[in-house]
C-alpha cells in the first residue's frame, strides 16, 4: 500500500470518524454533501490514492465541457475528529482500492467509525417525507446510532461500492455504516437539495458541526417552486406527481416523461 | 492472496482434475460431475477477492450479512488406491471487461492451483474444455486431447474417441487453447508437471448459446472414467443431453419457420447432420463465417471464447 497512498501532510488525529463520498451519485448527493462539508469545516487535503492500476488512464473523459480526471483525496480539519474522503469509483482492482482506504483509516488515522454516503433512487414524490436507509457492519454500531431516525435496509443483489467498503471494514473490525438517503427518481440526474440537506442534518447532529442551512434552504425553495410551476403548466406532470404523492405507481413511459421534463426545467434554471 | 487449507489430507501421488466454466460448460460439466459422483470432500479454496468481484450482498434488517464471491475450491477422494484432487472454479479470473481468463490474474490463479498440486505431490493434471468445430448437434462429439509433453502422445492415442491436433483436418498440427485450460497446461509445463487438456466437441453454431452442452461433457467423462478405471452412471447426463438436443432441434426449427436465418444457412447446418465425424468439414470456412454472422446475432452477446478454435 506504500506506493498507493501519497501523503502531502501528516496531521495528528484523535480517533476521528471517516466520511466517504463518491464523485458520481444519484441526485449528486454524495459529491455535494462532501463538497458542502469540506467547505464548512475548511477541509485540507493531506493524502491521495494514486490512480494508476485503478482507472483507465488512456486519456481523459470530458463532462460538461471540462476534462475530468479521477480524484481520490483525503481531507482533515482543525477539529481533528473528522476525516473526509472524496473519491471516484475505481474501474479496476476495487478490492485493492478499498483496502487502501481502510489502511489509511486503520493505520494512519486510527478511525473509530466509518460512514459512506450514497443516494438510493426511490419511487417517491419530491414532496414526500424523505428517509435515510442505513446498513451497518456491526450490531453494536447499529444500536449506538438508534435515535437518529435511520431506517434499517433489507436487500440482496449486486453490491454497490459502499457495501463493498463496509465489508472490507468489517473484516478489519472497523465499525461502519452506509447511509442511503432516498432520491425521487425524477431528481436523480439533478441536484436533490432536499436529500443533501437531510444527509447533512444527520451529520450535523452526529458530529455537532453547527452547519448553516440557509443557502440549502433557499436552493430547496427555488427547486420546489420550479417543479410547482411545471405542475401548474403541465397537467400530465401534475397528475404523475400527484399519483406518486398518493403512493400510486406510474408507468415506465410516464416515469420517463416526468424525469425528462423535470430535468429540463431544472437544467434551464 | 492465497490458499485457505481447511485440512491437509494425506495423499499419495494424486491426479488433479480442473474445471472452469466455458463454452457449453463442457469442461466443468465433466469434471464437476465426476467430483459429485465420487463424493469428493472439500479441503481448500483460493481466496477470491483478488481475482473476482463480489456477486451478491445480503443485507438483513440493516445489517450487512455477507458478500458472496465466485468460489475456487479443491476437493479430494481416494478410489481403488488412487488419490484424486478436483479443482472447481465458478468463474475464470478476468481483467477489465474480458470474459475469459488472461493476464496477471489468470497466471496467478494457475500458479496457485499448481501450488496445491505440487504440495500434495500430484503426478498429473487434467483440464477440460470445449473444441468448437463443424459437427452437428445430433452427432457424438469426439474429444480433442492436447498434452504438454511429447511423452504423453502414446498414451493419448490409446484413448477411445479421442484425437490429437495432428489428426484434425486443416489444423496444420497447430492451434491454441485460450483461457485457464490452456494456461494451466503451459504453467504446468514450466514446472515440469505432466498435464493434458481434454476438449469435448461442440457445434460451432452453438458456441454462443446460453445453455450447456452435456453431450460434449459426456464424451470427456467417458475418457476420464476409462483413465481412472471407474464406472459411473452416465444416465443423468444422457437425459440432460437428450433434453438439450430436443431443445436445440426445436429452437432451430422455430428459426427456420420464422425465416430468422436464411435458407442457405439452414442447408449448411443440415449438411452437417449427415457428415461422418472423421470427414473433413462438409462446408467451407467462408460458409461457416457466413452462418456465424446469423447465428451469433440470435444468441446476442455470444459466449465464452476461451477454448479451442481451429
Amino acid at each position: 500500500m506504500k506506493n498507493i497512498l501519497k501523503f502531502s501532510e501528516r496531521p495528528e488525529f484523535q480517533n476521528p470518524s471517516l466520511i466517504v463520498g463518491w464523485q458520481e451519485d444519484s441526485g449528486k448527493l454524495s459529491p455535494k454533501v462532501i463538497e458542502y462539508l469540506n467547505k464548512k469545516i475548511k477541509g485540507r487535503s493531506f493524502c491521495e490514492i494514486e490512480p494508476v492500476s485503478f482507472f483507465s488512464l488512456a486519456g481523459v473523459a470530458i463532462k460538461d465541457n471540462i476534462a475530468q480526471f479521477p480524484e481520490n483525496k483525503f481531507y482533515y480539519c482543525e477539529r481533528n475528529d473528522l476525516v473526509i474522503f472524496k473519491g471516484s469509483e475505481p474501474r479496476f482492482e476495487r478490492y485493492k482500492f478499498l483496502n487502501a482506504i481502510a489502511d489509511l483509516a486503520q493505520h494512519h488515522c486510527k478511525v473509530k467509525e466509518l460512514y459512506t454516503i450514497s443516494g438510493t433512487i426511490s419511487p417517491i414524490a419530491h414532496t414526500s417525507p424523505r428517509r435515510i436507509s442505513a446498513v451497518f457492519n456491526q450490531k453494536q454500531f447499529q444500536e449506538k446510532l438508534q435515535g437518529y431516525g435511520l431506517q434499517d435496509m433489507n436487500w440482496e443483489g449486486t453490491p454497490a461500492i459502499s457495501s463493498y467498503l463496509l465489508w472490507v471494514a468489517k473484516r478489519r473490525g472497523i465499525p461502519a455504516v452506509s447511509l442511503w438517503p432516498e432520491i425521487p427518481f425524477y431528481l436523480a440526474a439533478s441536484d436533490d437539495f432536499q436529500a443533501i440537506k437531510l444527509t447533512l442534518s444527520f451529520l450535523d447532529k452526529k458530529f455537532n458541526l453547527d452547519l448553516d442551512f440557509n443557502e440549502l434552504n433557499e436552493d430547496i425553495t427555488n427547486q420546489n417552486a420550479l417543479i410547482e410551476q411545471l405542475r401548474e403548466e403541465d397537467s400530465e406532470i401534475n397528475k404523475y406527481i400527484g399519483m406518486l404523492e398518493s403512493e400510486l405507481s406510474i408507468s415506465e413511459e410516464e416515469q420517463v416523461e416526468l424525469t425528462m421534463k423535470v430535468t429540463a426545467i431544472l437544467e434551464k434554471s | 492472496m492465497g490458499i485457505k487449507l481447511y485440512k491437509e489430507p494425506e495423499l499419495e501421488n494424486p491426479v488433479m482434475f480442473c474445471g472452469w466454466p466455458g463454452i457449453g460448460n463442457i469442461g466443468i460439466g465433466a469434471i464437476d460431475n465426476l467430483r459429485a459422483v465420487l463424493k469428493a470432500q472439500e479441503f481448500a479454496e483460493i481466496e477470491p477477492w483478488d481475482f473476482f468481484e463480489p456477486r451478491k450482498v445480503s443485507i438483513e434488517r440493516g445489517l450487512l450479512k455477507d458478500l458472496e464471491f465466485p468460489s475456487s475450491k479443491f476437493y479430494f477422494q481416494r478410489i481403488s488406491n488412487q488419490d484424486l484432487i478436483f479443482f472447481i472454479g465458478q468463474e475464470q479470473p478476468a481483467e477489465g471487461r474480458i470474459k475469459y481468463a488472461e493476464g496477471k490474474k489468470a497466471y496467478k490463479m494457475a500458479n496457485l492451483v499448481l501450488d496445491v498440486a505440487e504440495k500434495f505431490g500430484c503426478r498429473r493434471v487434467y483440464t477440460s474444455g470445449a473444441a468448437v468445430t463443424q459437427i452437428h448437434h445430433t452427432v457424438k462429439p469426439r474429444v480433442w486431447a492436447v498434452p504438454n509433453k511429447q511423452s504423453l502422445i502414446g498414451e493419448i492415442k490409446q484413448y477411445e474417441n479421442t484425437i490429437l491436433m495432428s489428426e484434425i483436418e486443416g489444423s496444420g498440427r497447430q492451434g491454441a487453447i485460450t483461457g485457464l485450460n490452456g494456461l494451466l497446461l503451459g504453467v504446468a509445463k514450466k514446472r515440469g508437471l505432466e498435464a493434458i487438456c481434454l476438449m469435448g466437441e461442440i457445434p460451432y453454431y452453438l458456441q454462443g448459446a446460453p445453455w450447456p452442452y452435456p453431450k460434449g461433457s459426456k464424451s470427456v467423462l467417458e475418457i476420464l472414467t476409462k483413465i481412472l478405471d471407474v464406472r459411473i452412471d452416465l444416465r443423468p447426463l444422457d437425459e440432460l443431453a437428450n433434453t438439450v438436443e430436443e431443445n436445440v432441434e426445436e429452437f432451430l426449427e422455430s428459426l427456420y419457420k420464422a425465416e430468422a436465418i436464411p435458407p442457405q444457412v439452414r442447408d449448411e447446418i443440415e449438411k452437417l447432420r449427415y457428415a461422418r465425424p472423421t470427414e473433413p468439414g462438409p462446408i467451407t470456412k467462408e460458409e461457416q463465417n457466413e452462418m456465424m454472422k446469423h447465428i451469433d446475432e440470435l444468441f446476442k452477446e455470444g459466449g465464452w471464447q476461451d477454448e479451442k478454435h481451429p
